[in-house]
């Protein structure tokens, strides 16, 4: 998967599950004071993640730090740059 | 103690004929059928009924996203309801008194379609982590209730009375109770459920499904009729605005009636057979509260879900009681029995009748059946003045409700 394969996947999960206007979703967007998500909708993403990108995140610690729409990008590279490659 | 008087207000529905009393209104003045052939049900091995009065998700959107997530189908049915209900009494929610405002809704059980796609989800694998947040709100037995009140910003007294067939009965005269003792100013009464194969499954399994008419579902259910074959699951929600009735005087509310009497009550004996002694308790004790004698009744609409026992001890308990010089009639033929929503909807539908001076017919009662004989079937649109009317609702779990409205 591509990291512009990524992006659009999360936007997709953006676009679908909270009903962002696709125009909205920049990387720098607060994804709980420009985006409008609480403390349900970050539960109901990581449920998205999880089964968009076949990972188990509902323990990861650094979820927590996730603030901007961008560090939801970096937060999945991160776990997909550490996944065993493929031969 | 005073006890304060209570009148309905508003009234709203969503119902298998649409959104609105309107709709409703007009699918039963036009004598109509709102149920259908259920296509896919019969993918369910030994469901033998594939009828079914499905009423249709309708400009849910326009509920926000993070009020409209953790509802089921039946809490957006209540939602709109309510919404509607509060419109019907000219109360905007600015004016609503808080924390002296509430609602107080009713159902079998919570979403029907989520509960089972909780269980696909969760049990294949055994797996919880595939659970949105949302789940557990939408499957809870309070969640038409409580997602109510906090789309709308209710305070008060949030309840959920679960009790089958009489869970919008109670509901009614739950609120009704508060408000006479001074608890609250204002309730958003009623109920809501789900059509789903689960649901009519459930029933289907006890023989208590109409089965018959599968290919010609508008011939069903058929209260009271010798060729019923049992009920018909519906969906949908009734809300009505229960109110104090000094207040609604002095805001120069239009009335539809005051509730003078209400009694629930158990059978005390069978979990699924209801029996003519306990339902003839319940309306003798709801007439006795309203100050009524049988002969004061105008109109009597009746639970009659189209089953072979259930109409049968009904009619006996109304022919002791009222003999054939009350009108009775049921709604169940236009849109099938929606379970926890039911007693509220057609309390609704009767409100408008007493308003309109007509009695709507039983539909699809062609031929009485002897043992539902000797009471004073509707059988066709009858102009009538209503002064006062009986509600009955009897439900599985041997829950019995009455509930009696005067005309003021």
């Amino acid at each position: 998967m591509t990291e512009q394969e990524i992006i659009d996947t999360i936007n997709r999960v953006f676009e679908e599950s909270f009903e962002i206007e696709k125009e909205k979703l920049q990387p720098q967007a607060h994804i709980f004071t420009d985006l409008g998500l609480d403390s349900l909708d970050i539960v109901d993403l990581i449920v998205a993640l999880q089964k968009s990108f076949g990972v188990n995140i509902r323990n990861e610690e650094s979820v927590r730090n996730i603030r901007t729409l961008g560090d939801v990008y970096q937060f999945i590279l991160d776990i997909k740059n550490k996944e065993p490659r493929k031969s | 103690m005073q006890l304060n008087r209570v009148v309905i207000t508003g009234v709203g529905v969503v119902s298998p004929f649409g959104n609105g009393v309107a709709a409703l209104m007009d699918g039963i003045e036009k004598g109509r059928s709102a149920v259908k052939h259920m296509e896919g049900w019969d993918q369910y091995t030994g469901l033998r009924s594939h009828v079914g009065a499905p009423a249709e998700l309708i400009d849910e959107k326009k509920i926000p996203r993070q009020k409209r997530r953790s509802m089921g189908r039946m809490s957006i049915f209540s939602a709109q309801a309510a919404e509607e209900a509060l419109a019907d009494a000219g109360l905007a929610l600015s004016e609503l008194p808080p924390w002296q405002t509430g609602c107080i809704i009713g159902s079998t059980m919570g979403s029907a379609k989520s509960i089972n796609d909780a269980f696909e989800i969760m049990l294949p694998e055994k797996d919880i982590s595939r659970l949105n947040s949302a789940m557990f709100f939408q499957c809870m037995s309070h969640t038409a209730a409580a997602n109510v009140a906090q789309y709308l910003g209710l305070n008060g007294y949030i309840m959920a009375t679960a009790a089958a067939c009489a869970s919008s009965l109670q509901a009614i005269g739950t609120g009704y109770d508060l408000i006479r003792l001074g608890r609250q100013d204002i309730l958003l009464c009623g109920g809501a459920e789900e059509l789903h194969p689960t649901v009519t499954g459930s029933f289907d399994v006890l023989f208590a499904t109409s089965t018959g008419y599968n290919h010609s579902p508008e011939k069903t259910p058929r209260p009271f009729d010798k060729d019923r074959d049992g009920l018909v699951c519906g969906e949908g929600s009734g809300i009505l605005v229960l109110e104090e009735y000094k207040r609604a005087v002095s805001r120069k509310a239009r009335i539809y009636a005051e509730i003078t009497g209400y009694s629930t009550s158990g059978n005390g004996s069978h979990v699924s057979q209801s029996n003519k002694e306990s339902m003839l308790y319940c309306m003798k004790k709801a007439l006795s509260e309203a100050n009524a004698a049988p002969e004061d009744i105008s109109y009597i609409n009746a639970h009659a879900t189209a089953t072979r026992q259930g109409d049968q001890e009904e009619a006996e308990a109304i022919r002791e009681l009222f003999g054939d010089s009350v009108p009775v009639s049921s709604l169940k033929g236009y849109i099938g029995h929606t379970l926890g929503a039911s007693g509220a909807t057609e309390l609704i539908a009767s409100l408008l009748m007493m308003e309109r001076g007509v009695i709507y017919p039983t539909l699809n009662l062609d031929t009485v059946s002897p043992e539902c004989e000797g009471i004073g079937h509707v059988t066709r649109q009858t102009k009538k003045e209503i002064s006062f009317i009986l509600k009955n609702c009897f439900a599985f779990g041997g829950v019995n409700a009455a509930l009696a409205c005067k005309k003021i």
